[in-house]
């Protein structure tokens, strides 16, 4: 095994161990450490598929904002004690769980039986420039639609917050 | 299976973007409140992004648009957790309670 498959290694094992960390965990706080660890995780990931534009941008917008985003989320909504705790009835997870397993072994099957790489070929790269070509010359509508969607989204947060009705 | 490296091997990716997917449709299935849901849909949204990037690198040769979706996924994410905490901090007004299931003032 050379290094870079350890570190391959070390990475999958943040990846998968965060995010079970940030489903099974009682507490919000601890989810939301579970969610970050993956999401370095999979900027790691990103990095092996030779994607380094991509890792910078989840750590970015996952790591920067959107955990940020949940932080606040989480401080705002009352205090710690007077939360509930996560777990509902064992009966409700063990059904949920059911229904994950059974899911989980259809698309496995499903994986292992249609996918796979071209032959003989060696990973692409895709550079940043090629990237930024796409977006500009193929991609330019999904691209400003975007854009335009989180726009909208901004404000409809920011009106949501600004004039929901106070406690009945 | 295109190398002997590990991470030369499409189906490690797929497996891993799986496994993401059932942590996240398990959490939005058991959790409680509002907040928990909505971590584990950027876990399934990650898992969808994993699967275009690895399909991308390997089988989809000399063109980007799986990474150039991947990134459209975060910025659909990014205004997603805006709404999300948006509606969550008008339920906790109204409501007091962030919990999924106790509120029932909107059920059909």
């Amino acid at each position: 095994m050379t290094p870079g498959e350890w570190i391959f290694i070390a990475v999958m094992a943040t990846t998968l161990t965060g995010s079970l960390a940030a489903v099974l965990s009682g507490s919000l706080i601890y989810a939301l450490f579970g969610l970050v660890a993956a999401m370095f995780g999979i900027a790691g990931i990103y990095i092996y598929l030779n994607a380094p534009f991509l890792a910078m941008m989840q750590i970015l917008i996952y790591v920067g904002a959107i955990s940020i985003l949940i932080a606040f989320a989480v401080m705002l909504a009352g205090p710690m004690y007077r939360r509930p705790k996560e777990w509902t009835s064992p009966k409700k997870f063990v059904a949920a769980l059911a229904v994950v397993l059974f899911s989980l072994l259809v698309l496995a099957g499903i994986i292992m039986g249609s996918f796979r790489a071209a032959t003989g070929a060696k990973p692409v790269i895709v550079t940043t420039e090629e990237l930024g070509r796409v977006f500009l010359d193929k991609l330019t509508l999904p691209f400003e639609a975007i854009s335009l969607l989180i726009v909208v989204s901004i404000i409809g947060a920011i009106m949501l917050a600004l004039f929901s009705k106070g406690e009945k | 299976m295109t190398g002997d490296l590990l991470y030369h091997n499409l189906h490690i990716y797929l497996f891993a973007a799986l496994f993401l997917l059932g942590c996240g449709l398990l959490g939005v299935m058991y959790r409680r409140t509002l907040i928990g849901m909505l971590i584990s849909m950027e876990l399934i949204m990650n898992g969808a992004g994993l699967n275009l990037v690895a399909l991308n690198t390997f089988s989809a040769q000399g063109n980007a648009y799986g990474i150039a979706f991947t990134l459209f996924i975060m910025g659909i994410a990014a205004a997603e957790a805006a709404i999300a905490l948006g509606i969550i901090i008008a339920v906790f007004r109204r409501f007091g309670h962030i919990e999924g299931g106790e509120i029932k003032e909107m059920k059909g």
